[in-house]
């Protein structure tokens, strides 16, 4: 499966916005999510790629959302890239480091963002069969 | 005889691009790499081949029982911890977590021993959390050079910091100072 999809889970719209247009820009499939559980019901019908995470959110958070995605057995397929307005992650990171593989701090440029997204997905579409 | 270097590189989040960035400045070198990120099963072949593509020495999963070569690059797998046996034999096992992660910088470094031949390196670069600071101290502790890299080019400074604060660091540097020091150490 080639990978080329991205999603972007905050619940500020204004930040959803943005990385629509930039994702956009550069013709990266984009999909939305305000929250945790949007993200975890787009894993369910199958979304898999690079998921920009925001940590704090309402209801369930970053760090939550990412336990719920391991827990239900949804995480293969995706690379995680925490994007947070604040500058060193609290104490509920403990145990999730693994499946975070990136940090972004708000706000980002559009070309330090393209850049890793498409890294990124370069990562993703590396078969297990291919190792180095 | 050829000197048997070893560099041992402990890293978590922000760690594939920081890898990319320190190992794009290396030549080929007389000296074992060996990587622990924080990563899981289903994303460490990915990123070996990903620093494989970027670094002009080749990269691999380590694999267990095998004997390190100069000149090799090795990332240790996700869902183990990796030991090495006198400096240079690949020990994967299989246990309980330590600082919350599998593999541990920690365990990797704590396993080391004082080089009989040539340099031992330790390194701690950008990432959550306190892993690798045990390490770090340990590795100075047996004669190894350690460095950590600095807060302005970490993406978090979680995992650099706690090992700065320990003392035992001989230098704090941004990944492509630590290239320069690698080759000025090694070369």
């Amino acid at each position: 499966m080639n990978h080329n999809k991205i999603m972007i889970v905050d619940d500020n719209e204004y930040v959803r916005a943005s990385v629509e247009i930039i994702c956009q820009s550069v013709q990266l499939d984009i999909t939305c999510a305000a929250g945790g559980e949007e993200c975890l019901s787009h894993l369910e019908s199958g979304f898999r790629g690079v998921i920009l995470m925001d940590i704090m959110m309402p209801e369930m958070d970053g760090w939550d959302t990412i336990r719920e995605i391991v827990g239900r057995g949804l995480y293969d397929g995706n690379i995680i890239v925490m994007l947070t307005g604040m500058g060193e992650p609290d104490a509920k990171m403990d145990g999730v480091q693994e499946y975070v593989t990136d940090y972004m701090t708000k706000p980002f440029g559009p070309d330090q963002l393209i850049e890793s997204l498409q890294y990124y997905l370069t990562l993703l579409n590396v078969t297990s069969g291919a190792h180095a | 005889m050829l000197k048997r270097n070893l560099v041992v590189i402990g890293v978590s989040t922000g760690g594939p691009f920081t890898l990319k960035e320190l190992f794009g400045e290396l030549p080929p070198m007389n000296a074992a790499f060996v990587i622990v990120l924080h990563i899981t099963q289903q994303m460490d072949y990915r990123i070996a081949r990903g620093l494989d593509a970027a670094a002009s020495m080749p990269v691999a999963l380590a694999v267990d029982g095998e004997h390190l070569r100069g000149g090799n690059i090795y990332l240790a797998p996700g869902g183990f911890h990796l030991k090495l046996d006198g400096n240079q034999r690949v020990v994967l096992c299989e246990g309980e977590r330590v600082n919350y992660v599998q593999p541990s910088v920690d365990v990797t470094m704590q396993s080391l021993t004082r080089p009989l031949g040539g340099s031992l390196i330790g390194i701690v670069l950008t990432g959550m959390g306190k892993d690798g600071a045990e390490g770090i101290r340990h590795i100075k502790k047996v004669g190894g050079v350690t460095i950590a890299q600095d807060q302005k080019s970490s993406t978090i400074y979680g995992m650099p910091k706690a090992a700065a604060q320990t003392g035992a660091v001989d230098f704090v540097l941004p990944p492509k100072k630590i290239a320069a020091k690698l080759i000025e150490l090694l070369g």
